[in-house]
């Protein structure tokens, strides 16, 4: 119920845009920019730094809001969106790196270093991270949306553009490379 | 492992990262970035339908002024093509015409050679006829002689054969009759007698 009534007031926010009312744009971002945040938080191995991610998505839902046919939910639609700005995001870092792999081995092994200080609980939580940011970008993105974000699978599905077969194979591949790189952790907590 | 483990491990994990820095969303300069997102985006498909019509046109003038010539130079090489061709063919048909027109002459020089061979020797005719009429002088000169006895007749008829053809056999038919009838005036004893050969079985040799 709480459902259907939020898609309705997001339906009819995206109508009063397209009217030319641009207050309804700026009533969807303050109420996504916090979730887009987290997501882009999530999908990019925590960095803590997302603002250029979540700028890109609202810039891209300002432009594509006109075409947005409300076939899907608008948080799914902004997930989406957020998702391939991430994916973006990545390939530029990744070109970035390798442009200066020196620079990022040397970034890398400080943060390595500055990692050795903290207590037990935080190092094995960020050696989850570490794992989890290690996963292949479809299995990463799958295991944020379906555990970190708990989407329903049709939604997860919708929002990667997969068949939920598909979702659960890379789940299940996911899930199987996290075993195999976190049992010592679990085995200690256990 | 279970998949509730993994999860809540997952869960855990992405608390204890904390929250993203606060994201505060500027709207102004989100709208100058779409108007600037827009102006590049009319600005790009004006470009390229400018560089399109410019390639177009381009295109078509270069296709004109290719099609212009070509067309001409094809035409001028074909041209070319079909003169050296039909150069070829009636130097091909003029050394036809010799071969041919050589052949005919030369059946028709062994045909010439034929009938020429075919064709008797009229110096043979002549010598034939000129023996014949030799032989029907001395004939006519012995029946004065042997069959009527005018001895003065037959002798002018052996003198003639003898002046007229005097290399011929019967001329020398013509001297021993002569010879005879000399000598037959000699003894006068002689009776005038058979002629030792009959000239009527005697054929010229044709």
């Amino acid at each position: 119920m709480v459902v259907m009534a939020e898609s309705a007031d997001h339906e009819l926010l995206v109508r009063q845009f397209n009217r030319g009312d641009e207050s309804a744009f700026e009533a969807i971002v303050e109420q996504f920019s916090d979730e887009i945040a987290l997501l882009a938080n999530r999908l990019l191995g925590w960095p803590g730094d997302v603002e250029d991610v979540t700028q890109d998505t609202f810039l891209a839902a300002y432009l594509g809001l006109k075409k947005f046919r409300c076939q899907c939910s608008l948080r799914t639609w902004l997930f989406t969106i957020t998702i391939n700005k991430c994916r973006t995001y990545r390939y530029k870092r990744m070109l970035h790196l390798q442009r200066f792999s020196q620079a990022a081995r040397r970034a890398s092994s400080a943060s390595h270093r500055s990692a050795d200080s903290p207590s037990m609980d935080s190092e094995a939580f960020e050696q989850v991270r570490r794992t989890v940011r290690a996963l292949p970008p479809k299995y990463r993105e799958a295991v944020v949306l379906k555990y970190l974000e708990a989407l329903p699978t049709d939604q997860v599905a919708q929002i990667l553009g997969i068949s939920k077969n598909t979702l659960q194979v890379r789940l299940n591949r996911a899930r199987k490379c996290l075993k195999l790189n976190l049992a010592d952790l679990m085995e200690s907590n256990l | 492992m279970t998949q509730d483990q993994i999860e809540s491990l997952l869960k855990q994990a992405d608390r204890t990262a904390g929250p993203p820095a606060h994201v505060s969303v500027n709207l102004s300069a989100l709208r100058r970035r779409a108007g600037r997102r827009r102006t590049i985006a009319t600005a790009a498909s004006v470009a390229a339908a400018a560089v399109l019509i410019a390639a177009i046109g381009i295109l078509s003038r270069t296709t004109d002024t290719l099609d212009s010539p070509q067309p001409q130079q094809r035409i001028a090489s074909l041209e070319d093509q079909v003169k050296h061709l039909q150069a070829t063919t009636d130097a091909a048909l003029k050394l036809i015409g010799e071969v041919l027109e050589d052949d005919r002459n030369q059946r028709r020089l062994g045909a010439l050679h034929a009938q020429l061979e075919s064709i008797p020797d009229p110096r043979e005719e002549i010598r034939k006829d000129v023996d014949k009429t030799a032989f029907n002088l001395v004939y006519q000169a012995d029946r004065l002689y042997y069959e009527l006895n005018l001895t003065g007749s037959a002798v002018e008829a052996y003198k003639q054969v003898i002046t007229l053809f005097p290399k011929n056999q019967w001329a020398d038919v013509a001297r021993e009759r002569l010879a005879d009838i000399e000598r037959s005036r000699i003894n006068k004893s002689h009776p005038k007698g058979e002629p030792k050969w009959k000239l009527q079985n005697a054929t010229p040799s044709c």
